[in-house]
């Protein structure tokens, strides 16, 4: 399992990325992070919400309230266009961060 | 199928503490429930009921959760309605205006029925702030006390003081800036044109100081004025300036003659001042204080300007201990007291006071009722709304704004009412004032019936009082909403339900009061009614009255005169009968103490007194009275002969109730050495003096035996052509044409101003009894439409398994009826006590007349049973087929 400040800098990283593709609600996203990183990332109520509502007072994404045939009515988020520029931007600084830290260590991928 | 486990709750009492909006806490709450559950739901299978729901309790406890609380705070931080802001009260306000707009029936009904409560309050206040509370039209008028002499061996009679009094209080005094007195008289005035007979007050030094007021031309009069051998001295009034004088600027230094005696004009006073009571000009009076001992000399009504920061209790204290010392120097007065009241509220008789103050308290009781008819309308409009509300609360409003909304419609009615109030009021003022200017009775000159400005403030803190009345009861009822029931279908009907109970209260108070002002009004009509038909027991119809004065201090000329007066009158065709008299049998009748032969009196007071006229042998004709034992006066009762007397049968009763009056001697007046006279006759006691109380005893002696002839009261009866100003004014230019007549009235005339504050007051009681009524109809006739409304379906219902229309009439009436019996029966027991505060305005009618209290019930019932039936039927009209689909 990742250390807290590690996982806490990229949780919201994440889940900027799960929501690119389409809204999804809160134990929607908790199930994918954890199914995705085979279990190395966990999520609970307690650490989800805050992040989401954290994200969401800035405005990077917005939860609305969906009912679905035969189902339940769900909050669902979606990504802002604030949103959409803030994953943008993470995903390149990921992407210098990575190629950072390989030209240090000399790690290589595959 | 896993264990339920209640996650809601779990939810709802961890998020409970982070002190969130209602709308933002449901949102969380309903989100985090549904992720547990459907996460509980997984957990179970693979882990067990109990781990599964052991970890997510953990994790829903984990202190990292509350780091969602100032998010959350923030994110949904809608403002709610500010209770207190100026731009939300006016978006309110312009709310009500919009949504009165959709329902100007509303408006319309609840602003009339509560501008006439308005309006009648109003209009009575501004009678009772311009004739009582206003005060004198001068600086400080608060200050200014009239002193009157009462006497408690003689049932506290008011008296006025003795002159040579008057002088010790004057010097001796401390607590008046100003002090003086004053005695009335009418005189002939003389002098430049016309003769005129005129009101003229003799007045001390001082007198005028009282008010303040500065001549406009010259000036008033000084303490060398009172001395006698100085010249006598006259100061005008503003409209004997103008009438005899044409304003002219040097008529101070001129002469005028009174009573055929010069005077010096040295002042005139501005225009309007005619204190104390209308005068047209005041004299100086000149008396020698040496002259006269302790208790001596002409009666004054003093006056006096008590000085800032004394009270009436230090000046009377004054007056105590002046009054002590006079006691000791004269026995006859030691028991008298004389005291200092304010001068309106003695000038006032207690009776008007009453009166005006029951009055009062009948238009507050019309004003409930109006507002009773508010809040009943406003009840249908928030029962009406209660889905509306709950919206509004749901969607964040707080129960104080609704609270608002609800008081700030009932303010935007009661805006409208005082506007249209005041209208009424000013039209009921104008009528007021144009009746008291017909009505020629001697009004108070400081009289001012207008919409002052404290009239209008009154208006203002009674239109606020009255939208607050109308407004809280439904306001709160408002903001009690509760969302969550009041959404659900078919909620309506109980909010309705309990709306409808405050209702039906609100008609039982309306009937109840109008009950009470109905029953007070039943039995002041009735005395109204009385008076109409009071037998004075003498002829009033045809006769026309008047009075002239002789120009002489000679009472042999004057007697010449006023025989060739009478004989003239006698042979002018068309005058069917001629009486001449020291006064008019009604109110004119003059008093005078009676000694009766045989009696005696410790003192001259203790003789007592008595009701006296001294006539022509034409006033048994003239009047229609006739003996009922012994003889009337004839023309042979003339000077030289047996002094006679004819007295009434209450004089008898009083004084011979055994023996028979007719040869018994009475002697009339203060003066003990006056001739006896001898009854010879009785006739029936006549009304005299004022229409209420018991009626006194009555003399009659004959005119042309009398010694002192100043002015007689003539009575002519025939039809009105033949009798009235003009045709005794021909008669008198042939015969005196210099002799000045006044006071011609007809006899009817003269009996209405007599009884004039109980018609006129009396028939406003009836009006606001009817206004009352009209407005509790309205009531009873509004609950019961809408209790009808309600149960539309529960009489289909009826209908269709067979209740006839009867039946329907039947259960909706008794409905009515029942609310109108508890009100009728609080409204009698409130009457009662009502009745006894007007009791001052009824006349021969006992406060529990059982005929009065039958009639008022019987329309009282009549009423609600016109107002609950027009609804009844109207339910009759119901088609079953529809009402069952309704709703």
């Amino acid at each position: 399992m990742l250390k807290d400040e590690l996982k806490k800098g990229s949780t919201e990283f994440l889940l900027l990325a799960l929501l690119e593709s389409e809204p999804r609600h809160g134990y929607d996203l908790q199930k994918l992070i954890e199914s995705r990183s085979k279990g190395v990332l966990t999520f609970s109520v307690a650490s989800l919400y805050p992040l989401l509502y954290k994200m969401e007072a800035r405005e990077w994404i917005v939860g609305r309230w969906v009912e679905k045939a035969s189902e339940r009515r769900r909050r669902y988020y979606d990504l802002t266009p604030t949103g959409r520029l803030a994953l943008e931007e993470q995903r390149l600084n990921w992407r210098e961060f990575v190629a950072a830290i390989n030209r240090v260590t000399g790690v290589k991928y595959a | 199928m896993p264990e339920q486990f209640n996650w809601r709750d779990a939810v709802r009492s961890r998020v409970s503490t982070f002190g969130l909006h209602p709308s933002a806490e449901a949102d969380v709450v309903e989100e985090v429930t549904e992720h547990l559950e459907s996460q509980y739901l997984e957990l179970v299978p693979r882990i067990g009921a109990d781990a599964a729901r052991a970890q997510l309790l953990a994790e829903l406890n984990d202190r990292e959760f509350d780091e969602t609380a100032p998010l959350l705070q923030k994110r949904e931080h809608i403002p709610p309605t500010r209770v207190l802001g100026a731009s939300s009260f006016w978006r309110d306000v312009r709310y009500s205006f919009r949504s009165f707009r959709r329902t100007p029936a509303t408006l319309f009904a609840g602003a009339t029925a509560l501008a006439l409560g308005i309006g009648l309050t109003t209009l009575m206040f501004s009678v009772i702030y311009g004739l009582l509370l206003r005060g004198l039209p001068y600086q400080r008028s608060e200050n200014i006390a009239t002193i009157f002499r009462a006497d408690p061996q003689d049932r506290g009679q008011e008296d006025l003081v003795p002159f040579s009094d008057f002088v010790r209080y004057k010097s001796t005094q401390r607590t008046f800036a100003a002090l003086g007195g004053y005695a009335s008289a009418t005189v002939n005035v003389s002098g430049g044109q016309d003769a005129e007979r005129a009101r003229v007050a003799r007045v001390t030094a001082g007198f005028l100081d009282v008010t303040g007021v500065q001549p406009i031309v010259g000036r008033i009069f000084g303490v060398d004025d009172n001395i006698v051998g100085a010249p006598a001295t006259a100061v005008l009034s503003f409209a004997m300036w103008r009438d005899r004088y044409q304003l002219d600027s040097t008529v101070v230094g001129q002469s005028i003659n009174l009573n055929g005696r010069p005077f010096t004009i040295i002042g005139v006073m501005p225009e309007r001042f005619e204190f104390p009571q209308r005068e047209r000009m005041w004299v100086s009076l000149q008396l020698d204080p040496a002259q006269f001992s302790a208790g001596q000399g002409l009666g004054l009504t003093l006056v006096g300007k008590i000085r800032t920061g004394i009270s009436f209790e230090t000046a009377n204290h004054d007056l105590a201990s002046i009054s002590k010392q006079l006691a000791k120097e004269n026995a006859d007065t030691a028991a008298v007291r004389d005291f200092a009241r304010p001068y309106v509220r003695a000038m006032v008789p207690t009776r008007v006071y009453a009166l005006l103050y029951a009055m009062f308290a009948a238009v507050l009781l019309v004003l409930m009722v109006s507002c009773a008819n508010v809040a009943n309308l406003l009840l249908d409009r928030i029962s009406n709304r209660s889905r509306e509300n709950a919206i509004r609360v749901a969607l964040g409003a707080s129960r104080g704004a609704i609270f608002r909304q609800t008081l700030i419609e009932s303010g935007v009615v009661a805006a409208y009412a005082s506007i249209l109030g005041v209208i009424l009021a000013q039209g009921g003022i104008v009528a007021f004032n144009r009746w008291a200017a017909d009505i020629r009775a001697d009004l108070p000159f400081w009289m001012d019936v207008r919409l002052h400005v404290p009239v209008m403030l009154f208006v203002i803190a009674i239109a606020t009082v009255a939208s607050l009345l109308a407004g809280i009861v439904p306001a709160v009822l408002s903001s009690r909403v509760d969302p969550g029931a009041s959404l659900k279908l078919g909620a309506h009907v109980s909010s309705t339900r309990r709306v409808a109970r405050i209702g039906n209260a609100f008609v039982v108070l309306e009937i109840a009061l109008s009950s009470a002002l109905l029953l007070t009004a039943g039995f002041v009509t009735t005395s109204i009614v009385r008076i109409n038909d009071l037998n004075p027991r003498f002829r009033t119809q045809d006769i026309f009255t008047a009075r002239v004065t002789a120009l002489t201090k000679d009472s042999a000329i004057n007697k010449t005169r006023f025989e060739a007066i009478e004989s003239a009158l006698a042979n002018t065709p068309g005058i069917g009968g001629v009486y001449l008299g020291n006064g008019i049998p009604g109110t004119g009748w003059s008093g005078t103490r009676v000694a009766i032969e045989g009696r005696t009196y410790d003192k001259p007071r203790n003789r007592p007194s008595s009701r006296w006229l001294a006539v022509t042998p034409g006033f048994f004709s003239t009047f229609d009275v006739a003996v009922t034992r012994g003889r009337a006066i004839t023309s042979a009762d003339r000077e030289g002969t047996l002094r006679v007397a004819v007295v009434s049968e209450t004089f008898v009763q009083r004084h011979f109730p055994r023996e028979d009056p007719v040869g018994k001697r009475i002697r009339l007046g203060d003066d003990a050495v006056a001739e006896w006279a001898t009854i010879v006759g009785v006739v029936p006691t006549m009304f005299a003096d004022s229409p209420d109380g018991n009626w006194p005893t009555e003399v009659i002696t004959a005119l042309w035996q009398e010694r002192q002839f100043n002015n007689v009261a003539i009575a002519l009866r025939g039809p009105e052509e033949s009798v009235s100003l003009v045709a005794l004014r021909k008669v008198l230019a042939r015969v005196a044409p210099d002799v000045p007549v006044s006071d011609a009235a007809t006899m009817p005339e003269l009996l209405s101003r007599a009884t004039w504050p109980n018609r006129v007051f009396g028939g406003m009681f009836v009006i606001f009894a009817i206004v009352a009524l009209l407005l509790a109809a309205i009531g009873l006739y509004a609950i019961v439409s809408i209790s009808v409304g309600r149960r539309t379906r529960e009489m289909g219902v009826r209908l269709a398994l067979g209740a006839t229309h009867a039946n329907v009439v039947g259960i909706i009436c008794r409905e009515g009826m029942k609310q109108s019996t508890i009100g009728i029966a609080i409204g009698f027991a409130l009457g009662a006590a009502l009745t006894q505060l007007g009791r001052a305005a009824l006349f021969e009618v006992k406060p529990g007349d059982p005929t009065v209290i039958i009639a008022v019930a019987c329309v009282l019932a009549a009423t609600s049973l016109v107002a609950s039936l027009m609804p009844a039927l109207a339910a009759t009209r119901v088609d079953p087929a529809r009402a069952l689909r309704a709703d």
